[in-house]
């Protein structure tokens, strides 16, 4: 099918235009494979412009805080159709399960990490997830990760860090189409794509630009589908879960004039699952299926203008709308419906303004943003809930010399619904020479409590019939079903219920950057966060048939620490190295503090009871202490590339399996794993570019901890650079 | 190779005799089934595998086992026959996570019981101060309920594990004190891991392994 692909789309320069159409509905579209080549064999990875660290465009070996930067060019190489696709491959990222799949940034709880778009945020957490298994990557310039709390710039969620996923903006004339087949069985791990028990993966793209006059254009659009599985519980019981997910988007750009430009971002994203699931509870498991569907939909216009050389502002307006969506059916009562809806909207105006003179870069910013939601999960779905922010912030960059910068900056927002937060942050960057820099930054983080931790009210009747509800209104639900004589027992906890106020977090990051030879760059990074007054569930009353009520609390302290190094290394010409690895060290205070007052117990291999001792302790669930990767990439004169890429990421504890309350090395581990992935392509001429790539080199499954990791996978791919 | 052999028996039949003189297996003790035992080493006994109500099915409320108790005597070391459920001569019933004690609700003894948090070694007596519960159903002296008494209950992973650092202070039904340490809750004394079926986690379970200290003469001290 590929190969009648690239002979009849050789031809497509000379066929109409509807023939082309028809032939870009069957094929797809890439990207700037080879256009960054360097030709020099020396590693340039400091020059790139950079925006999220200091909202101002930045050289990468200028800021003064750890950011890495995912180009372009290592996303199509790499092969990476997902989100999920590329980060699992950065040493310092671990995603979770649960949820779709998560970003645990330094240690800290998917909840924590900012992700945006374009500089603005997207919306539609489950349970504090962003699945970014909803963001294709085909049309985007560059990922930039900032590392350590971003809250005095981005305001809430930017606690661990941020992920800002910046699309394409290109203003040239371009028509690009591809398409990709993969191919794999896990149980077989060697299969034929023609087998009948292939599980497939088809992707499709297509991008198209074109410039006129002062205004450009460009559209792309994504199809994705894959033969997606999942387990039954406690099973090794693969069940199909196809999924479907559709990304349209479009950029326009106009420039008024030489002072002036506006541009306007437009995407619209759209996941059809399929789903056969199975719940365990209390030892019986009920099967259902259905379908989960979710959209997405984000419009960005900012309108830019310089006044001059010394003053540039740029106002931005953002709408982001989320509808989830999940209908399901018992397999034993065709009629019995579960219908879970989440819709959200999220709304914001900002203006910010920066000022350039003598050794000092300004920015000044205030903002508005509405956020609405409602759901089947609160009290009643027609009811939206609302808040509002307004926000401020202010920073400058100061160059006192040639060799120093240092970054001072603070945000306000100040919260409808809760507590006002307030943000500083301080960094400061000292070159010692050309070749040696180093960074230090201490900033505050916050967390909003989102309107799930304000307003759930869920009662699970398919399991036990457990409850929880939102702070707000738990005190007056628990009264209510108190005065009906249903309530058995109020918890200590019940007397700690009042309004929430934001999660608070506090890190430091010292590290520093070394050139130690033109074709070696080193650099590594300290960091420790203490995070304060983080939101709990806990149990807060009983109900009279023995159901427990559960609601969230402000409660809990805890810190992460660790470090995280890299190195680059250009071997030759044509063979380039990258690492990394991340060391990680996590602690719930009060853990820590019941430790040392000998309140935590554990047992003997024959099951007696003693005293935990200290250094059996682990710290929060589901992190692993180390994570490396080691990258493999060769490239040379003829448009010919290949990769290799391992990560590793050694165990991680997920149950408190003694029964203390706690994580120690006596609980339950998921093993530690290695995953390997190579890729391959070649540029056959000025239209066609191949890739063919296989992911899961060693088809390393864990169907119990893993669930969504696919075995071995091979997939070609045809790359079309039609104008 | 002769000469090896009779070493062996010669090492091992001592190894045996030493074993022996502070340990004493008594199987089976009272009714039982499967590899229920009772292991006597000193003052501290030891009891393996008993049965409390075990999953004989599945229904629509989950899992169900026959309604019946298993009665436990810490003064004779043995089981104790259902028909003597009225009787004084258990001190302890088991039924799937509850425990009853001999007295209120649950029997005629003059029993009671409280949960100390700490080691079963440091416990060496029973403090004056201390409350004794009693059953009063559908309270019991031994709290019912995930992190309350004596276990805690994992739900999504559906498994029972026992609390470490809990000790059952029992007054008996003749009213003499005993301590008692649960172990476990599942057959062979071993929790299954998450990955376990739900088959093995379920008809596995209601099966305790515990350890106690009876004192005979009365006095509060072990």
């Amino acid at each position: 099918m590929i190969v009648y692909l690239i002979i009849r789309c050789k031809f497509a320069p000379r066929l109409s235009m509807t023939k082309t159409f028809s032939i870009i509905l069957f094929s797809f579209l890439s990207s700037n494979l080879f256009a960054q080549k360097d030709s020099s064999g020396e590693i340039k990875i400091l020059n790139e412009i950079v925006v999220t660290s200091t909202r101002t465009e930045n050289k990468l070996g200028n800021v003064a805080v750890p950011v890495s930067v995912i180009n372009k060019k290592t996303i199509n190489q790499a092969g990476s159709l997902r989100l999920k696709d590329i980060l699992q491959e950065q040493a310092g990222l671990n995603l979770t399960n649960g949820f779709g799949a998560g970003i645990q940034m330094q240690g800290l709880s998917p909840d924590y990490t900012l992700l945006l778009l374009n500089g603005e945020p997207l919306v539609g957490r489950t349970a504090g997830v962003l699945d970014i298994n909803r963001i294709g990557i085909s049309n985007i310039k560059k990922i930039e990760i900032v590392k350590g709390p971003s809250s005095s710039l981005y305001g809430s969620e930017a606690m661990a860090g941020v992920v800002n996923i910046i699309t394409e903006d290109s203003y040239k004339k371009s028509l690009e189409t591809n398409i990709r087949y993969g191919f794999g069985n896990p149980d077989k791990g060697w299969i034929a794509p023609t087998d009948k028990e292939v599980f497939k993966n088809v992707d499709f793209n297509f991008n198209g630009s074109t410039v006129y006059k002062k205004t450009s254009l460009r559209f792309s659009s994504n199809s994705f589908y894959i033969d997606g599985i999942s387990y039954r519980p406690y099973s090794t019981l693969r069940v199909p879960q196809p999924i479907w997910r559709l990304t349209n988007q479009f950029h326009l750009n106009h420039s008024f004039s030489s002072k002036t430009n506006l541009n306007l971002t437009v995407r619209h994203g759209y996941d059809y699952i399929k789903q056969e699931l199975s719940v365990g509870n209390l030892g019986s498991i009920s099967n259902s299926y259905g379908r989960e569907a979710n959209s997405d939909l984000n419009i960005n216009p900012t309108l830019s203008h310089n006044f001059n050389n010394k003053i540039k502002s740029t106002l931005r307006l953002y709408k982001t709308q989320y509808n989830g969506s999940q209908k399901l059916s018992f397999t034993d009562k065709p009629d019995s419906i579960y219908d879970d809806e989440f819709r959200q909207n999220f709304l914001r105006a900002e203006n910010q303004t920066d000022f350039n003179w003598k050794k000092n870069r300004l920015a000044i910013g205030a903002g508005y943003s509405a956020d609405e939601a409602n759901s089947t999960r609160y009290d009643n779905v027609k009811n939206k809930k609302n808040n509002t922010i307004i926000s401020a912030f202010i920073q400058n960059e100061w160059m006192p010399f040639d060799k120093m910068t240092i970054i001072a900056g603070m945000r306000y927002d100040h919260n409808k619904l809760f507590a006002a937060a307030f943000s500083p942050k301080l960094a400061a960057r000292y070159s010692i020479n050309k070749k040696i820099s180093f960074n230090a930054s201490i900033g505050r983080g916050f967390k909003a409590p989102d309107f799930r931790q304000l307003y759930l009210n869920f009662t699970n009747n398919a399991a036990g019939g457990y409850s929880v509800f939102g702070s707000i209104d738990a005190v007056k639900i628990i009264n209510q079903i108190q005065s009906l004589g249903q309530i058995s027992e109020i918890k200590d906890d019940f007397y700690k219920l009042t309004a929430l106020t934001p999660e608070y977090s506090t890190g430091i990051n010292i590290g520093s950057t070394i050139a130690i030879t033109k074709k070696m760059l080193f650099n590594f990074n300290f960091f420790r966060n203490d995070i304060e007054a983080l939101i709990d569930v806990r149990q807060v009353a009983t109900k009279a048939n023995g159901a427990q009520i559960f609601s969230y609390i402000n409660i809990k302290n805890a810190y992460t620490k660790g470090g995280e190094a890299e190195l680059n290394w250009q071997l030759t010409k044509q063979l380039k190295v990258s690492s990394g690895y991340q060391y990680l060290l996590t602690a719930d205070k009060d853990d820590i503090k019941n430790i040392n007052s000998k309140k935590v117990y554990t047992r003997n291999n024959d099951g007696i009871s003693r005293l935990l001792v200290k250094s059996e302790y682990v710290g929060l669930p589901n992190r692993s202490k180390h994570m490396a990767n080691i990258k493999l990439s060769y490239e040379n004169k003829h448009d010919f590339f290949a990769t290799a890429r391992l990560m590793y990421k050694s165990k991680w504890y997920v149950s408190d399996k003694d029964g203390n309350g706690l994580i120690n090395t006596n609980d339950e581990a998921a093993n530690s794993y290695t995953l390997i992935n190579l890729s391959a392509g070649k540029k056959i001429n000025k239209l066609i570019s191949m890739n063919i790539g296989m992911d899961n080199m060693l088809n390393y499954q864990d169907a119990t901890y893993l669930p969504n990791l696919q075995g071995r996978m091979i997939y070609v791919t045809a790359n079309f650079k039609l104008k | 190779m002769k000469k090896k052999i009779i070493t062996l028996v010669a090492v091992s039949a001592i190894l045996f005799s030493a074993c022996k003189k502070d340990s004493n297996i008594i199987t089976p003790a009272g009714p039982g089934v499967n590899d229920y035992s009772v292991t006597v080493n000193g003052k501290i006994v030891t009891v393996r595998n008993l049965d409390a109500d075990t999953i004989i099915g599945m229904g629509g409320q989950g899992p169900y086992g026959a309604g019946k108790y298993s009665f436990f005597s810490l003064a004779s070391n043995s089981r104790v026959s259902n028909s003597d459920s009225a009787t004084s001569n258990w001190d302890l019933a088991f039924g799937g996570t509850t425990i009853r004690v001999n007295c209120g609700t649950s029997g005629p003894g003059n029993g009671g019981a409280y949960v100390y948090t700490g080691l079963f070694d440091d416990l060496t007596s029973v403090s004056a101060d201390s409350t004794f519960k009693t059953d009063n159903a559908p309270a019991y002296a031994i709290t019912k309920g995930s992190g309350k008494g004596w276990y805690s209950y994992d739900g999504p992973n559906n498994i029972v594990t026992a609390t470490p650092g809990r000790t059952l202070v029992i007054k008996t039904a003749n009213g003499k004190y005993a301590k008692v340490e649960i172990l476990n809750y599942y057959k062979g004394g071993t929790t299954p891991s998450i990955s376990a079926s739900d088959s093995i986690k379920t008809y596995d379970s209601r099966y305790y392994t515990f350890r106690y200290t009876y004192q005979a003469d009365g006095s509060t001290t072990f």
